[in-house]
């Protein structure tokens, strides 16, 4: 019985090929299924923009064919999938779930979404999990917790889009109840509205050149839509503006706003300008209350953020080492009492049977001479199990039982794990 | 015993100081559970030495006001994650401590007219009133800081360590809205104290003439945040200009009376 884990991520396959692996919830029991029909006695799919990756326990190597193959047919004209792939096996599979969690192994270092897609994945494949995986599970999210809670490594924003939200959380505290107004229609317009949203923000005004683009948008985020002209009077009363249109200058000019953030009695207004070239005319930036931010200001937000966090990876480490350490000792215990039964019990039967022939030719032997005979095989055979038990439970107590356990069960020829 | 228990205090107040400014000279920030820890210990030793002062001259004073100021330190940070005021009230406390053991708190000063509870009501809203002032100063102090660096685009330390704008703007309206009647109520106390008890107020003309200016400084500051709803940077300024007066009166009449025992 073993820990594997198979996928891909952000570092081993382009975007293209991550859409196409990327498993919805409801997706998740069949392919579970598939796989468990293959032999595997546990399985947890964790399917994010970044990763689609089957944590699998297993005996032999059916179930990994199977998970290459469910990912083969997604890929057009029957690509390999394992060409993008990578397999983490025992002990290593633990500490990349575990660095997982902790947001070490993201794309943005430290990011926390991904402590709520593990649970996410866990909870949706918990039919097919296992105590191992459960159990393993459970404890990524601990350390997750542990990571953030212990170290700096979460701490700061280190996207454009979230340094957006960081930027205007140090203006007005709490987001939850503000309002937005979005001038533009583009992803990126879109990207940044909904970190805003995911904050509480209310978007409610979309704004862009052409009004059925708006609209779309407008739909999305539950707002209303409107023409670029429209636009402007809600300088006087939005909370946040975010700017990202396709315009080739400059269209928040001074003269479109000043009057109508005159009338704002004092309270700040935050612009994102997001657009390159950028939409806001930098004078605005002079009128009181008004804070604006562009696109270099953001990222040199989110790259102070990541060089931050990067100082915080080795304490980060040495906590996914020690939760490894702990998890392997766990799991290496689990198996040990079941094979040193089994081990005992095959040696018994052995003695058994040896010293039943052994007595069929010492027939002539006294019955209390017989006596001392199987009290003598006994006492041969503690010795024998005396050494061997005493190792695997010393190694399990290591977390090293898991080797051990399968060298004795081949050396003794044991069943199959469970 | 009571010498003691103020120099501890001082030692934590001194050492949460520094853990709180440490990333101001590139240190790492400490862990929160050490820069709340350490000043609550130190308020908690602080509240049994004060307990056990008699509340009359300049040196009890300040203890006090260094208590108070903590505990509206911790209080918020509890509230409003206002965690940046330490970087103000943990020092400036440290320093009243430090202040208040240079002066010499004798124990057992004038226990009889001390002990008297009109009296210790009076300080006590006193110097809340005054370090709720001191607070709001404090916030608004941190606000035009925190305003200038958002608005110039830096995102340095300042930018990192301080609260937002608007939590600022909250913490001031509250300590200014509120320490304003607790000072006037503290300062009515002692006029009746010193009617029904002294036989009359035996205060020199430029005090009450320089003490109503103050209240009247501070009346305009609360004025214009509950009545004119000024707020952000012009309510910051409004609030410094009204703890401003608070001190320079002070300091004025000291100059102006040295030795008096009075403190404000």
């Amino acid at each position: 019985m073993g820990i594997k884990v198979l996928g891909v991520n952000h570092r081993t396959a382009p975007l293209e090929v991550r859409e196409r692996f990327a498993h919805g919830a409801h997706e998740v029991p069949a392919a579970l299924a598939r796989v468990m029909a293959a032999g595997a006695s546990g399985g947890v799919l964790l399917s994010t923009c970044n990763r689609t990756e089957f944590y699998l326990v297993l005996e032999d190597e059916g179930p990994a064919d199977a998970v290459w193959s469910l990912l083969d047919e997604r890929l057009p004209e029957r690509g390999r999938a394992s060409k993008y792939g990578y397999i983490v096996r025992d002990r290593d599979a633990v500490r990349h779930l575990y660095r997982v969690s902790a947001g070490l192994d993201s794309m943005i270092l430290g990011e926390s979404q991904i402590q709520g897609q593990v649970r996410d994945a866990w909870e949706a494949s918990r039919a097919h999990a296992g105590p191992v995986l459960h159990r393993l599970f459970q404890t990524a999210l601990h350390v997750g917790a542990r990571v953030r809670t212990e170290t700096a490594v979460g701490a700061g924003t280190a996207s454009a889009a979230s340094a957006a939200v960081a930027v205007a959380g140090k203006i007005f505290g709490e987001l939850a109840g503000r309002s937005a107004l979005v001038l533009g229609a583009g992803d990126m317009a879109e990207l940044a509205a909904t970190c805003l949203v995911d904050e509480g923000v209310q978007v409610s005004l979309v704004a862009n050149r052409t009004h059925e683009r708006a609209r779309v948008i407008a739909e999305r985020l539950g707002a209303r839509a409107l023409t670029l002209e429209e636009a402007w009077p809600h300088f006087g009363t939005i909370d946040i503006a975010l700017c990202s249109t396709a315009a080739p200058h400059a269209i928040v000019t001074w003269e479109r706003v000043a009057p109508v953030i005159a009338g704002r009695s004092g309270r700040p207004l935050c612009i994102l300008d997001l657009a390159v070239p950028r939409d806001v005319d930098p004078a605005v930036a002079q009128l009181e209350n008004v804070f604006l931010y562009d696109v270099d200001d953001l990222q040199t937000v989110a790259a102070q953020a990541t060089a931050r966090r990067r100082d915080e990876v080795p304490a980060a480490e040495r906590i996914v080492e020690e939760e490894t350490d702990l998890f392997w000792a766990w799991y290496g215990g689990l198996g040990v009492v079941p094979v040193i039964k089994e081990f005992r019990g095959r040696l018994e039967q052995l003695r058994a049977a040896e010293l039943e022939r052994a007595m069929r030719q010492l027939g002539h032997l006294a019955p209390e001479d017989r006596a001392r005979v199987e009290q003598f095989s006994h006492a041969l055979l503690n010795k024998f199990l005396h050494q061997p038990t005493v190792a695997l439970k010393e190694a399990a107590e290591q977390g090293r039982g898991y080797g051990l356990l399968e060298a004795i069960r081949r050396l003794f020829g044991l069943g199959p794990s469970e | 015993m009571i010498l003691t228990l103020h120099i501890l205090a001082l030692a934590l107040y001194g050492l949460a100081t520094a853990l709180t400014l440490a990333p101001f000279v590139g240190l790492p920030v400490a862990p929160r559970v050490l820069t709340i820890g350490l000043p609550c210990a130190g308020a908690a030793i602080h509240v049994v030495a004060v307990s056990r002062l008699t509340l009359v001259g300049l040196a009890p004073a300040l203890s006090m006001l260094a208590l108070c100021l903590v505990l509206l330190q911790l209080a918020s940070e509890r509230l409003l994650r206002g965690s940046a005021v330490a970087f103000f009230t943990s020092p400036l406390a440290t320093g009243l401590v430090g202040l208040a053991l240079l002066i010499g708190l004798a124990p057992g000063a004038e226990p009889s007219a001390g002990r008297n509870a009109w009296f210790i009501l009076h300080v006590a809203l006193s110097v809340l009133g005054l370090a709720l002032l001191a607070l709001a100063f404090i916030a608004a102090a941190l606000y035009l800081l925190q305003f200038r660096e958002l608005k110039a685009r830096r995102f340095g330390q300042v930018f990192q360590l301080f609260p937002p704008l608007e939590r600022l703007d909250r913490l001031n309206r509250f300590a200014l809205v509120a320490g304003f009647p607790t000072l006037t109520l503290g300062v009515l106390l002692a006029l009746g104290y010193a009617v029904r008890f002294a036989g009359g107020l035996h205060v020199g003309k430029a005090q009450i003439v320089w003490g109503l200016f103050t209240w009247v400084v501070l009346g305009w500051a609360v004025w214009v945040r509950l009545v004119r709803h000024w707020a952000g940077r012009r309510a910051a300024f409004a609030s410094i200009a009204g703890f401003s007066a608070v001190l320079l009166v002070y300091l004025a009449l000291k100059l102006a009376e040295p030795g008096a025992e009075r403190f404000l």
